[in-house]
């Protein structure tokens, strides 16, 4: 059987670098030794001695540390702050545009319900938990390679102190954003009945999504109204405005990409080019920029929020 | 929180040092892991074997100590002694503690004057 000493001077060695293992072996080997006898001097018993002593040796994974200079953490307190900070930044303004822009893909697709559901659900944790694992990594990385630590150390200046001041909007872009919805609204209306003659959007929507946008963009203008009395950005304005934003969009590029979106009947776009074309090109034109410009609102609102919420 | 929890933190933080310099004094006399532990307990320094051994070798590292095997007895064992740098190391720390001592001192009879 190996000895009590064998066994815990190997257990120690085990967490040690290669190089210095001999030699922390020799030593380790000979502090222990040393103590024992001094034990076995004092009139104790052999046994007991090397029990006594390696248990006031404690934990041979905490001396291999000690030995090999390792911090017994993850990521010290200077690294913490900015781990933090970064880590609650990509979950709670990254990963909901990530999974946002794949929910997005699965409607343009004409998935199920239920397959939107999934994909937002499983991407979130996919997303999420990658996120976290693959920064705090790199941050452990870093806490280990001094150089690099050194250079992250963030020097702080009075210029980064928060200033409280109360962000009203101003009234120029209240005005915009209440002119915008009704023009859409007007247009939407005029197209139909204005004009006369075959309305260029199908109006087979009447039926519902039309209308439901209609209150949408309603409910937009409401929204700028809010906020403006409010004078505050905070989460809740950057939760209702990503909701507004979403409710209003998806079902757009839904209607766009599966052929729900013009009508049918209307055949002026022949007068351009080939119609099928025309419509094609106009079909990816609007997704696009109802993509683009409903991730950049989410994301402007979201960004003014965190740093209101910052006091910046 | 009562004294006694937070008596022990402050302690430590206090002593926290005290056995890097205690350390490089005994070793300007050659000496290795276990003797320098008896030197240091028998002298009021309360120090664990787990925490010494491993700060030998960094003070070694750190080019304070150098290391010598001393095979002429039975048990090989690893002998420690300060080196030039260490001792350099040690009269800068010394003084500190001095100059500490001092303050502390002189901070204890200022307001015990005033009292």
């Amino acid at each position: 059987m190996t000895s009590l000493v064998d066994r815990y001077v190997h257990t120690a060695l085990r967490r040690v670098p290669e190089q210095q293992r001999a030699d922390i072996d020799r030593e380790l080997r000979a502090s222990i030794a040393d103590a024992v006898d001094a034990r076995v001097d004092a009139g104790e018993d052999r046994d007991a001695a090397v029990t006594a002593t390696l248990t006031e040796l404690g934990d041979p994974d905490k001396l291999a540390d000690g030995y090999a200079g390792r911090s017994g953490y993850l990521i010290g307190p200077e690294l913490y702050a900015p781990w933090r900070r970064l880590v609650t930044t990509l979950l709670t303004v990254v990963l909901p545009i990530v999974v946002v822009a794949l929910v997005i893909l699965d409607v343009v697709d004409d998935s199920s319900i239920g397959d939107v559901i999934g994909t937002a659900v499983s991407s979130t944790l996919n997303i999420g938990v990658n996120m976290v694992f693959w920064t705090t990594l790199v941050f452990v990385i870093v806490e280990r390679t001094g150089t690099v630590k050194d250079k992250l150390k963030v020097s702080w200046s009075l210029d980064d102190l928060p200033r409280y001041e109360p962000s009203r909007v101003p009234i120029a872009q209240l005005a915009a954003g209440l002119v915008w919805p009704a023009l859409l609204i007007a247009a939407l209306l005029w197209q139909q009945f204005g004009i006369g003659e075959t309305p260029v959007l199908n109006p087979a929507n009447w039926s519902f999504w039309w209308p439901c946008l209609i209150v949408l963009l309603a409910l937009q203008g409401a929204y700028q109204v809010w906020v403006w009395r409010r004078a505050a950005w905070d989460r809740t304005v950057t939760a209702v405005n990503t909701v507004l934003e979403l409710a209003f969009a998806v079902p757009l590029i839904w209607l766009l990409n599966s052929d729900r979106f013009f009508n049918p009947a209307f055949h002026s776009f022949a007068k351009v080019g080939s119609e099928s074309d025309v419509e094609h090109w106009l079909t990816l034109l609007i997704t696009v920029v109802v993509l683009v410009g409903t991730a950049k609102d989410i994301y402007d609102t979201a960004r003014r929020g965190e740093r209101a919420r910052r006091g910046l | 929180m009562t004294m006694e929890a937070t008596l022990p933190g402050h302690l430590q933080e206090l002593r926290r040092g005290t056995v890097v310099v205690a350390s490089l004094m005994v070793l300007r006399e050659p000496g290795y892991g276990y003797s320098l532990l008896e030197t240091l307990s028998a002298a009021g320094f309360e120090v664990e074997a787990n925490t010494l051994y491993p700060l030998l070798r960094r003070l070694e590292a750190q080019g304070l100590l150098t290391s010598e095997w001393n095979t002429d007895e039975a048990r090989p064992r690893k002998f420690y002694r300060t080196t030039e740098a260490g001792n350099a190391v040690t009269d800068v720390l010394v003084t500190e503690w001095a100059r500490l001592n001092k303050a502390i001192t002189d901070l204890d009879t200022t307001t015990g004057s005033r009292k």
